[in-house]
């Protein structure tokens, strides 16, 4: 790839910001509705320095971080049972499928009922929210694990945690990846809400409180770390996916 | 690499077996005696029931009557699938040494033996048809089977990628002494590896032919010709009697 064409995905980001700032500083937009962006970076400034922004910035981390090995980590344990045992799909599946249409968000008047706006509450909503894409994607990608390989493997004698390993946990790889990927945007998602109706500290929350004050600048200043959080997060999977995929000729290095 | 002991030719025989998936009758009882270091060929039409026969050999279907032996056991025996059935995110050396249970022991070696030394490294994606059709002959080899099971190996490659492979499959017979049972569908591959055709037709042995010769065979060969010729001629002739 070349220097431009590494540098092309830019190009509409810093031609919308420029003309951003342009607009702002011509007058155009009112600072009250939407501030400059020289405006949101002094905000961040700001708040780096009285040591707000770090400190929502890792609480919500954290939250988001926990709620994901939680539910994630359930979602992939349930996704190999059920995709390995029929007895075990059997007994699940069809509960955790008619669970799955609840939106999890609707939870939310329930979670506060049962515990309150504390972190448990937070991080329940997140676990429920990755749960789903990570169980489903990973069953689906144990099942589709191509049939004529396990049988081959089963002929050239190896055990069922040989086949697991090296047969059906690998096939299924692809697939997990794109689970994660998924959660990952739904987490962000709902840990926005959560600290949003119910929180005292953390990004969302943060944000709250700047409404309440009219600082409009740091309003948009969560919107943008928000859109950063999780941008950094899809990069950090795809570069995860990339390396543990190298054998796929489709996430080959170009 | 000269055959070590575990390497011979494994005997194998039928008696009395056969095949049924319910009602279905799909092999009727047989008796069929492969020496040792043997050469086999069984041909036929799809749904003939010559995957079964070699399915029945190498333990992966029981028999509904008779008995089935091989000497030395199901682990002597090795199997080559139609399609190659490499594990895409293993590299070649890892396909292979699923062989040997994972060992990498005798892995250079095995691609050595099918001519793919440089390939060690690589990932079966990387690799044409008829390399990964090699790959998976090699990791059948690495365990040094007393007996190795062919099921149409070659019937995804272009022709003359299978005259390489076809050659290979001989040059490592002769080399290692294995008893060899190959499936195919063409009478011209059968005839010029094997030293015995088995036509099956409708679950029954249909012809059973030795085939002479001095190896490696030319096709122009009058034993060849007279091999093909008979092999077909029954094919035919059970044709006009339908």
């Amino acid at each position: 790839m070349t220097r431009v064409e590494r540098l092309l995905p830019l190009g509409v980001p810093v031609a919308l910001i420029a003309l951003w700032q342009a607009a702002s500083s011509a007058g155009l937009i009112p600072p009250n509705i939407l501030p400059a962006p020289w405006d949101v970076v002094q905000a961040a400034w700001r708040l780096i320095q009285n040591g707000e922004l770090p400190k929502n910035l890792g609480i919500s981390f954290a939250r988001a971080m926990g709620g994901l090995v939680i539910g994630g980590g359930l979602g992939f344990a349930l996704g190999l049972m059920n995709g390995v045992s029929r007895l075990s799909e059997a007994a699940t599946d069809s509960t955790l499928q008619m669970l799955r249409t609840i939106p999890h968000l609707a939870l939310i008047p329930l979670v506060i009922l049962w515990f309150g706006i504390g972190e448990t509450a937070r991080l329940f909503l997140v676990a429920l929210g990755v749960f789903f894409p990570v169980y489903l994607n990973t069953l689906h990608g144990i099942r589709s694990v191509d049939p004529q390989l396990i049988e081959m493997g089963r002929v050239y004698g190896m055990t069922n945690g040989q086949l697991f390993r090296r047969v059906l946990l690998p096939g299924a790889l692809p697939s997990i990846f794109v689970g994660l990927r998924y959660a990952l945007g739904i987490m962000w998602l709902t840990l926005i809400v959560a600290e949003t109706i119910a929180a005292n500290s953390g990004i969302g929350h943060m944000a709250m409180k700047a409404r309440e004050f009219l600082q409009v600048d740091v309003v948009v200043l969560s919107i943008v770390i928000y859109a950063i959080l999780g941008k950094l997060a899809d990069s950090v999977t795809r570069a995860m996916e990339r390396r543990a995929l190298k054998w796929n000729p489709a996430y080959a290095a170009v | 690499m000269p055959p070590s002991e575990g390497a011979r030719g494994a005997a194998v025989r039928l008696e009395g077996a056969g095949k049924a998936f319910g009602a279905t009758r799909v092999l009727h009882p047989m008796d069929l005696a492969i020496p040792a270091g043997g050469f086999l060929a069984i041909v036929g039409r799809s749904g003939c029931g010559k995957s079964t026969l070699l399915r029945l050999i190498l333990g992966l279907e029981t028999p509904t009557e008779g008995t089935v032996s091989v000497e030395g056991g199901a682990d002597a025996a090795r199997l080559v699938f139609q399609e190659p059935r490499l594990l895409p995110w293993a590299s070649v050396a890892e396909n292979v040494a699923v062989g040997a249970h994972g060992s990498m022991d005798g892995v250079a070696a095995a691609l050595d033996a099918v001519a793919l030394p440089d390939k060690a490294d690589r990932w079966p994606a990387q690799l044409s048809g008829g390399q990964r059709q090699r790959v998976a002959l090699a990791r059948a080899l690495v365990g040094q089977p007393r007996l190795l099971a062919l099921d149409e190996p070659l019937g995804a490659l272009d022709a003359l990628t299978r005259l390489d492979m076809q050659a290979l499959i001989e040059r490592v017979w002769v080399e290692r002494g294995f008893t060899a049972i190959l499936v195919t569908h063409d009478v011209a591959e059968a005839v010029a590896l094997a030293d015995r055709v088995l036509l099956i037709e409708d679950g029954r042995i249909g012809l059973d032919l030795a085939v002479e010769g001095a190896r490696p065979r030319h096709p122009e060969d009058p034993a060849q010709v007279a091999a093909r010729a008979a092999v077909l001629d029954a094919i035919m002739a059970r044709e006009g009697a339908h």
